[in-house]
């Protein structure tokens, strides 16, 4: 058990026998009252978000979780299917928990993750990771305005806009919290 | 990087709101923010610190949650309407978003008025001190409502039965809250307040959510014709932006409410590490005159004239970058 003033962002917790994670916290003050925290959990299993309003001092029941190495294998639109990198577990991990992730699951490439026991909670996506440039427009022959860019897809089916120098088949290191580009890769 | 437009912005509603106050007679005052004693306020943390000197001893001092204990010290003294722009610091709450431990307070207490006057005295403000730049929010009529309707819409309250705390906690059980058996009457009302009637406040204009159920003790005057204090939150876009009094003046009152309030904190916070300010011993015998003081956040005003939903991109320097860069914005 903590209290629900010790819920922070991230934190795992048991909610009618159903495990939620903390993705907003609050705390506030109303006027001449106990303090109070606003939260937002989300469930990995159906991706629902519920709005919780605790007192801080309400006990909340926290659960243990654990992070391990997942290998991203393939998606099948509905499912993400991984390999756990230890016991060579296949697991998949419903598509609608983790809105926009397909973007960032690269084949063979390995994720942290957190398990609540066999559960999925979370996946770790890099700060930055480098994408092949699968389809790119043709840059406009004589633009050579400065700082001109155009729209290529990576081999996830990610949109990034990009110098116009870059051309398919390039690898570029993209920075995956805003999607926006950060450099080319020399391979 | 330093958002020197939103600096400049700042700087233009500061000194609109001073032409303002001083176009109605409002006299600007400027009072500590370090002070020996305070209003004893159980919910609010504070800052502590210390004066130091070797030869004559120490002497505790506390960063004032609100100039609220010096403002009404003139209002006792005959110095009549005042305004004050003020930095107040407040302790263990949020980091970031709508807070900072350090924040800038607009407050003003009118003489000889009460919080209606009040409410028509901030819509007045903020109408003519409109940064140039403004969402929709300030063009639409500002909705009054008091906190019996609201309950009532938004949570289907009957505040005339929730004196009853029986009834207040089977109902937030059928909202599907779970209140402590043990749970003082205050508690199990924020919960069902803040669940469920204050995120469903109109979000496109000023709100005015007026007369607080008596039972939550403060320095409101009560109405002599039912249970509810002479008091105002506003909102906008729903965040909580003002707070307002029709200030008591009974002394035996606020004599007993220092009293309760002091007793509350010394045992809330003996043992928790938690500074705990002495109450100023001669602030229930003020002779405070009819007035209504009204105590607003300038960042959360500018921020929301700025169609921000966070105060930090208005601060220069906001603690939370601070603490999580180990440097500044530079």
């Amino acid at each position: 058990m903590i209290k629900a003033g010790q819920i922070d962002k991230g934190t795992a917790l048991l909610i009618k026998g159903q495990p939620f994670v903390c993705i907003e916290r609050e705390f506030v003050n109303p006027g001449k009252g106990s303090a109070f925290v606003r939260l937002k959990l989300k469930s990995p299993s159906t991706g629902q978000v519920l709005s919780e309003t605790m007192k801080s001092q309400d006990n909340a029941e926290d659960i243990t979780v654990e992070d391990r190495d997942i290998q991203y294998l393939y998606n099948d639109g509905e499912n993400f299917f991984f390999q756990n990198t230890e016991t060579f577990d296949q697991l998949d991990v419903p598509m609608k928990s983790f809105p926009d992730y397909q973007y960032f699951m690269k084949e063979g490439e390995t994720y942290r993750a957190t398990f609540w026991e066999d559960q999925v909670l979370d996946i770790i996506i890099p700060s930055k990771i480098v994408f092949t440039v699968a389809e790119a427009e043709e840059a406009i022959k004589g633009d050579t305005v400065q700082g001109a860019t155009k729209y290529v897809t990576t081999e996830t089916g990610l949109r990034v806009r990009v110098p116009i120098f870059i051309k398919q088949g390039e690898k570029i290191r993209v920075n995956t919290e805003t999607k926006e580009y950060l450099e080319r890769v020399n391979s | 990087m330093f958002d020197f437009n939103a600096a400049r912005k700042r700087s233009e509603l500061l000194m609109s709101i001073r032409q303002f106050f001083t176009d109605k007679d409002f006299l600007e005052v400027s009072t500590p923010t370090l002070s020996p004693y305070l209003i004893p306020e159980p919910t609010i943390k504070v800052f502590s610190t210390e004066f130091r000197n070797e030869f004559t001893g120490n002497l505790p001092l506390f960063m004032i949650p609100s100039p609220e204990i010096f403002m009404k010290k003139l209002l006792a003294a005959g110095s009549g309407s005042i305004f004050q722009i003020s930095q107040c610091f407040r302790n263990a709450e949020q980091l970031g978003n709508i807070h900072n431990p350090e924040f800038t307070m607009l407050e003003y207490y009118a003489v000889g008025a009460d919080e209606s006057d009040s409410i028509d005295l901030t819509i007045e403000m903020i109408d003519k001190t409109k940064l140039d730049c403004c969402p929709g929010w300030i063009e639409e009529k500002p909705l009054v409502i008091t906190m019996a309707e609201a309950m009532k819409k938004y949570a289907g309250i009957d505040m005339d039965k929730a004196e009853n705390i029986g009834y207040l906690r089977r109902e937030a059980e059928k909202l599907s809250l779970s209140p402590a058996p043990d749970e003082p009457w205050d508690d199990t009302f924020n919960r069902i307040f803040l669940t469920y009637t204050e995120p469903s406040l109109p979000k496109d204009r000023e709100v005015y959510l007026t007369e607080y159920p008596e039972r939550i003790r403060c320095l409101a005057a009560k109405d002599s014709s039912r249970p509810v204090r002479k008091r105002w939150e506003m909102y906008i876009d729903g965040i909580e932006v003002a707070n307002c009094y029709a200030e008591e003046t009974d002394k035996e009152e606020m004599a007993s409410y220092f009293a309760e309030e002091e007793a509350r904190l010394i045992k809330e916070r003996e043992g928790s590490g938690d500074a705990i300010p002495p109450a100023d011993p001669a602030f229930p015998s003020l002779d405070i005159p009819e007035s209504s003081g009204t105590a607003m956040g300038l960042d959360r005003l500018l921020a929301a004239e700025m169609g921000l939903k966070t105060i930090e991109p208005l601060l220069l320097f906001p603690l939370s970058d601070m603490l999580t860069d180990g440097k500044s914005r530079i």
